[in-house]
């Protein structure tokens, strides 16, 4: 790591962007469901969701985000497709440095953050923490976005 | 003519942007020295400054006296020998609390040999360079790189007092496992409770929570109310999107601007989930009143 430590690096994901892509997946969906039955709302519900989370990913983070791509790996195991990511070069110093991050004095609070933040098994504590915040702001930027969509396809 | 060991014991604790030349070396100098060290101390705690402060020192030099070396900038420490057993280092007092000093050693003239014995925070010493002019190459690099690693964990050095000794000398560094271990442990600990705190900046009301473990359960509460609300919004979409005639009345508070929305909104409306939940069935809570004005996203 840089002996300066930078500024957290956490960007603003574009709310348009964001809405864009829930937006067509919404009408996707719709245009699916043609017909109404009940035992299925559940499922519709899920997808929704799961709509909405892969849009958010797509749009906040792209594939530069540890979270966004577990969870577009998750979504695409769900749908029996492949998801490839451009990988980067894995530095040995990446792996080395593996058996060094976990500290037992922090690592149950660590472990809760791991079950919630999704792709959380796999990075260190520290950046465990950005991903975190990166995410924590996009789930808010979603929640956002989310609320305005049903005020306004809400009929009055 | 081996350097003799001097001890000294005037070495002012606490009180690092405030050297002054007498306190530091407290011998007789010469011009060249005096310039040599006045160049060091005066330095900013910058990398070029200091090298140039060196190069400088070293360029108004007269020839026999002093050689100097630009130890600290370039990380590596380039002996300007100019007898066999020369070496010397170069000064540099940091204004910023690290307190990682080397000192000019000069030879022949002086005959002493002075250096610091630095504690970092009580757990280990750190240990400068080999005394031994022989050593002198052969320690200088890895004390180089100490210096390296510590200055990229300078910022977490604890700002510990020199403790008013009895001497003050020069020890190989030994920069074995535990040491280091430590200061990567600390300096993990350092970015860790950085990010923390980046997240508490974004979480609001986490200001006031002094604790790691308290702001990691707010932060934890918070996640998952959010992910909450996005399953609760996303079941009112469901219902809009399905049917024709977009159904129910959905009850939402006035939401208005996206960016105004304030947080306290999102606690109720996750309260409100959540004391809807339990009853299990979707029309309940539809039959809310609605109000206010809405803003499209696109």
């Amino acid at each position: 790591m840089a002996s300066a430590d930078k500024p957290i690096n956490t960007d603003v994901p574009e709310k348009d962007v964001f809405a864009l892509h829930f937006l067509q997946s919404l009408s996707n969906l719709r245009r699916q469901n043609t017909f109404d039955s009940p035992e299925k709302t559940n499922d519709r519900v899920k997808k929704i969701k799961k709509a909405a989370y892969v849009s958010m990913a797509r749009a906040a983070g792209g594939t530069n985000r540890l979270w966004s791509r577990a969870l577009l790996r998750r979504a695409a195991k769900e749908n029996n497709k492949v998801v490839r990511f451009p990988r980067r070069k894995k530095r040995v110093t990446c792996l080395r440095r593996r058996s060094n991050r976990r500290d037992p004095v922090e690592e149950e609070e660590a472990e809760r953050l791991r079950n919630l933040v999704p792709g959380g098994g796999g990075m260190g504590t520290s950046k465990l923490m950005e991903e975190t915040a990166h995410y924590i702001k996009c789930l808010s930027m979603q929640v956002k976005v989310m609320q305005c969509l049903v005020d306004g396809l809400a009929p009055k | 003519m081996d350097p003799s060991l001097v001890n000294d014991s005037s070495f002012s604790p606490a009180n690092p942007s405030s050297y002054t030349l007498s306190e530091i070396w407290p011998f007789p100098v010469n011009d060249a020295v005096r310039s040599g060290l006045r160049l060091a101390v005066n330095s900013t705690p910058s990398d070029k400054d200091v090298s140039t402060a060196a190069a400088a020192a070293a360029a108004a030099e007269e020839s026999t006296v002093t050689d100097l070396t630009a130890g600290w900038g370039g990380r590596k420490a380039r002996a300007l020998n100019s007898e066999e057993d020369e070496s010397s280092k170069m000064v540099s007092l940091s204004s910023s609390g690290n307190e990682v000093v080397r000192f000019v050693r000069f030879c022949d003239d002086l005959n002493v040999v002075v250096s610091v014995d630095l504690k970092d925070s009580g757990e280990k010493k750190r240990k400068l360079c080999g005394s031994e002019s022989g050593n002198g190459d052969g320690s200088m690099k890895p004390e180089g790189e100490t210096s390296s690693g510590g200055g990229s964990k300078a910022t977490e050095q604890k700002n510990k007092p020199e403790p008013p000794k009895d001497y003050i000398h020069v020890r190989a560094r030994r920069g074995q496992a535990t040491d280091r271990h430590s200061l990567a442990e600390r300096a993990r600990r350092e970015k860790i409770s950085e990010k923390m705190t980046a997240l508490q900046d974004i979480i609001p009301g986490c200001n006031k929570i002094i604790g790691k473990a308290l702001v990691l359960d707010e932060i934890i509460n918070y996640i998952q109310s959010l992910q909450r609300q996005v399953e609760f919004l996303s079941m009112k979409l469901e219902v809009v999107n399905s049917g024709p005639s977009t159904g129910p009345t959905i009850g939402v508070f006035p939401t208005g601007d996206l960016g105004t929305l304030p947080i306290d909104l999102h606690r109720n409306i996750y309260e409100q989930q959540e004391a809807n939940e339990s009853r299990g069935s979707h029309p309940e809570w539809l039959h809310m009143q609605v109000d206010g004005s809405f803003n499209r996203t696109t």
